[in-house]
């Protein structure tokens, strides 16, 4: 067990990946809507109905409320570029099923790599040795929920191979070096994997799904006058390879060489509290730690959130609606399907300033006795399913962004965060700045890095008090979320709003700047 | 599991077949690294079990040198008819990438002079832990956070994780290494009910190579109670510049963006504030870290690393010094420098010999930072900025609870002002560091 109770965001680098590049051809979900059949699980692995029922039953020999099957095939790739040379590349290959008996809120799991009946059922024996009653029912015929298709892949897609990724790669390399002299080194990386999934549960839910997902990078150092700054910046989500053309090598290049160089000039904000204005896109960071963490159901159901006595109630400014959403295309926290066989769903968790939901799985649904909101989300089969954010958001106000920056008076402007963390229970959140603006008189003036921002959740999202109308949200791939011990890709947008106050952990008290 | 079914191959007889079939498909070098782990996990809440998992995984991962060419794959899969598509597939991928002259295997002459020592990794008493005794563990951890939480407890966790553990690795140039180890953790996180919404949360957690090595059950919970009823109150107080004291179990959390920097990897690619500090002061005179692979039953203990050299103890930072910095096999290459090893095991820093009162008592105030939140390092610049709860001290009496502060400094700066070590190395953790007295610290707050 790992008890930490605080929820962690990190925007990395990760290089996690690997990959076997040429698969037998699979059923594909096609372009059109739905995603409702494909047999991939069955025809690969032999995995069939019976099997599926037998492996059900075993779940539930001794008893409890349902059980659940996820099985997984996912196969990644990196390949790496330094020192001008696409020179490392990195594959994985993870392959197994994920079994669960559920009684209440208890959970019993076993998962094996090695799809053999005799394993799937030692597998299935141990998530059942969670209860000790009489055998309950499972179903012995399955039917396919109808799920929208947020990130269609052309048929026969099998991931994207290494050798597409290397021109990609070559050009991002030249690129950042074409933008600037100043640049001395520059490291590209492109992930990429394919997932494939197989949901069954006892109440005769059966889901497959198709995930495509994967980032490009790119991180570069300059050098001014003896001293050096790095920048990074990524594109991604659930994509095949169509999406990774010239505009978005420029974009992934131009965005890193430019914040690289902007920070030369950059200093340390003054330390305090003072008004601190979010720029729109990857800003959103600060809902998912300041607010998201808190409206898991999980932690609500435990008492353990600082928002568990607040549904129903007003939590926000009236112009304040914030969505948790998995049907957006193509971002990285959206889903056909979550790893509980509920399709993908959009979830308002706070409506003209009122908290109308919180963020559900199955268990969690069924304590409180609501639909389950789809977000049932598992790192991979290793791992039962807890509430997970999607991609969440803010809805944009009335106000132009330079009036929001105007209204903020002195105080600081966000543009860009590394990474973020949560404490559940006291609502306390933290997320690291690394490039910004002071904001002086109400203009963007010296450009500020490397400065972590604390805040308390609900009194943050009472205290946002301006939204403009530009809601972005953050195209990046490599965002993963971090919760038990298990990450999952998400997203989140918001638009340029104003928060009354935050504590911005400069070097200098508050007027000892110069 | 019953994986390699035809024949149940041991770890080296697979390690042999792979290593064979890899030159065979057109490598000129490989490396295969093997592993089994076998874990158990329950946790409770509310007195019954909310969490019973338990499994066994593999992983193979083969790693290919072709002309200068590189590339490294894992899976699960033992099976010999999958390794077959597995490995041509892999040496094909290599094929592809471009050439590299630094990407090579270890040149074998830095393999040799492996200590024998035992370093007590296993638990000879593993196996005997029973699904019982792992029950009783857990609930005599809850039981005893519960009682010490007293009508403050909204929620308590407990749980016990442990696991067997062993690897085999072999080159294709002649290094060959393996390991076999235990790991039990028990643990537990409250809740508590504070004034209005705030609901503080605090862990403790506590992990041994040797299940007899853990402190008492009863202790384990009693602490996690405490820490978490340390977080009642917990407010900012004005901006201010004050001495504070890392206590020994969260100071890895800034410690490692100053060891980070030391790696070959960030000097090579300029992202080092430390690349031209070697032989200089990092730090006040009272900064010294060590590297220290031969602890008995130690977490971060080991025999060799993942470069295949042998372990080996040394000094990295002495007296504020920066003396070593870790320097693994391929970026050795491309620097033109000796390989020292590019990894770390126990890091150490030595204790001083007053304890935590006695120093807390002395200064006027203080801050103690019992943990962090959010915050980052740049590996580049060596400007940090961090989110930190802790409790204020005046005259050795206890003030307040602080947390929603943030510190933030430069690495450079900052170590400069270690004024004082006290005594209290924390033991369940790969990083050994006692308590840190860092003074002149700017506490962000109001």
């Amino acid at each position: 067990m790992k008890p930490i109770p605080r929820r962690k965001f990190i925007r990395g680098t990760a290089l996690a990946g690997g990959a076997l590049l040429f698969l037998p051809g699979i059923q594909g979900c096609g372009f059109a809507g739905g995603c409702p059949s494909g047999n991939y699980f069955l025809e690969e692995f032999g995995i069939d109905d019976a099997l599926i029922s037998r492996l059900l039953s075993k779940a539930l020999s001794r008893g409890g409320d349902f059980a659940d099957l996820y099985f997984e095939y996912t196969v990644s790739n990196y390949l790496g570029l330094e020192d001008g040379k696409v020179n490392q590349s990195y594959g994985d290959i993870s392959l197994g099923v994920g079994i669960r008996t559920v009684k209440g809120d208890q959970t019993g799991y076993g998962y094996t790599q090695e799809l053999s009946e005799e394993s799937m059922m030692s597998a299935a024996a141990t998530a059942a040795s969670l209860c000790d009653m009489t055998a309950a029912q499972a179903a012995t015929s399955f039917s396919r929920p109808q799920t929208g298709s947020y990130y269609p892949v052309p048929d026969g897609f099998d991931g994207i191979p290494a050798q597409s990724k290397l021109p990609v790669l070559q050009q991002i390399n030249e690129k950042c070096f074409s933008l600037s002299p100043e640049i001395v080194k520059v490291n590209a990386g492109f992930q990429s994997s394919i997932k494939r999934i197989l949901i069954a549960t006892s109440d005769g839910i059966m889901a497959e799904d198709i995930i495509p997902g994967g980032y490009l990078y790119s991180s570069v150092v300059a050098e001014r006058n003896g001293r050096r700054e790095q920048s990074f910046w990524n594109l991604g989500g659930r994509r095949d390879f169509s999406f990774y053309d010239n505009d978005v090598i420029n974009e992934v290049a131009s965005k890193s060489v430019n914040n690289a160089l902007k920070l030369f000039d950059a200093i340390q904000p003054p330390a305090g509290e003072m008004p601190v204005v979010l720029g729109p896109g990857i800003t959103g960071i600060l809902l998912h730690e300041a607010i998201g963490h808190g409206m898991e159901a999980d932690f609500n159901r435990k008492k353990t959130s600082t928002y568990s006595t607040m549904m129903g109630k007003k939590v926000a400014e009236p112009f304040v609606t914030i969505i948790d959403d998995g049907t957006n295309m193509n971002l990285a926290g959206s889903i056909n399907v979550d790893d509980e066989g509920i399709p993908g769903k959009k979830t308002v968790l706070v409506e003209n300033g009122i908290l109308t939901s919180y963020i559900h799985d199955r268990i969690s649904a069924k304590y409180y006795g609501v639909e389950p909101t789809g977000n049932g989300r598992r790192q991979d089969f290793m791992n039962y399913p807890i509430p997970r954010m999607r991609n969440t958001y803010m809805l944009g106000g009335d106000a132009t962004p330079d009036d929001v920056i105007k209204a903020a008076g002195n105080g600081i402007y966000v543009e860009d965060v590394s990474n973020g963390q949560v404490k559940i229970g006291e609502g306390d959140f933290a997320f690291y700045v690394s490039q910004g603006r002071m904001i002086e008189n109400g203009k963007l003036t010296s450009t500020i890095k490397d400065v972590n921002i604390m805040g308390n959740g609900p009194k943050m999202l009472a205290n946002i008090v301006m939204a403009a109308n530009d809601l972005e949200m953050s195209r990046g791939g490599a965002g993963q979320c971090g919760k038990n011990g298990q990450g999952a890709p998400v997203s989140f947008g918001l638009p340029t709003c104003l928060v009354k106050s935050l504590t911005v952990g400069g070097t200098e008290q508050k007027g000892g700047r110069s | 599991m019953t994986t390699l079914k035809n024949k149940q191959m041991s770890f080296p007889e697979l390690a042999d077949w792979v290593i064979s079939r890899t030159l065979k498909a057109g490598a000129g070098d490989c490396k295969v690294s093997l592993s089994r782990r076998r874990s158990v996990e329950i946790n409770y809440r509310d007195r019954k079990p909310e969490v019973i998992k338990e499994a066994t995984t593999q992983g193979l991962y083969l790693e290919v040198f072709t002309n200068n060419r590189y590339a490294g794959q894992s899976t699960p899969d033992f099976r010999k008819s999958t390794l077959e598509t597995f490995i041509t597939d892999l040496v094909a991928n290599a094929g592809i990438m471009e050439e590299d002259p630094f990407r090579t295997l270890p040149d074998p002459k830095y393999y040799e002079g492996r200590s024998d020592t035992d370093l007590q990794l296993s638990d000879p008493e593993y196996g005997k832990l029973t699904p019982e005794e792992r029950h009783a563990m857990t609930k005599s951890v809850e039981e005893a956070c519960l009682s010490k939480g007293g009508d403050k407890v909204i929620s308590v966790e407990a749980g016990e994780y442990d696991e067997s553990y062993e690897e085999y690795v072999k080159t294709s140039n002649g290094f060959e290494g393996s390991s076999k180890s235990t790991y039990c953790n028990v643990g537990a996180s409250m809740t508590a009910q504070d004034k209005g919404d705030r609901k503080p949360a605090g862990y403790n957690s506590v992990g041994c190579r040797y299940k007899s090595d853990l402190p008492p059950m009863e202790d384990v919970g009693a602490e996690a109670a405490r820490r978490t009823l340390d977080l009642m109150g917990g407010k900012k107080i004005a901006t201010t510049k004050i001495p504070v004291i890392l206590e020994n179990r969260g100071a890895g959390r800034i410690l490692n963006g100053l060891v980070n920097p030391m790696s070959a990897g960030n000097i090579q690619q300029k992202r080092s504030f430390l690349a031209d500090k070697k032989g200089t002061a990092v730090g006040s005179s009272l900064l010294t870290v060590i590297d220290d692979p031969f602890i008995p039953r130690g977490l971060g203990s080991r025999y060799y690393d993942g470069d295949g050299f042998p372990a080996r103890k040394r000094s990295l930072i002495a007296d504020g010094i920066l003396n070593e910095f870790l320097v693994d096999w391929y970026y050795s290459r491309k620097l033109g420098w000796e390989p020292t090893s590019g990894s770390l095991s126990n890091v150490i820093i030595p204790p001083g010999t007053r304890s935590l009162e006695e120093i807390i008592r002395d200064l006027k105030r203080c801050i103690v930072i019992t943990d962090y939140i959010g915050g980052n390092s740049n590996t580049t610049t060596g400007d940090f900025s961090v989110g930190i709860i802790g409790k204020l001290y005046e005259n050795g009496n206890f003030i307040q609870n602080v947390a929603e502060m943030n510190i933030a400094d430069n690495h450079m700066n900052f170590w400069n002002r270690l004024v004082e070590v006290a005594n209290d190395p924390y033991m369940y953790s790969q990083g050994r560091f006692p308590s840190l007295v860092i003074d002149d610290v700017v506490v962000a707050g109001i």
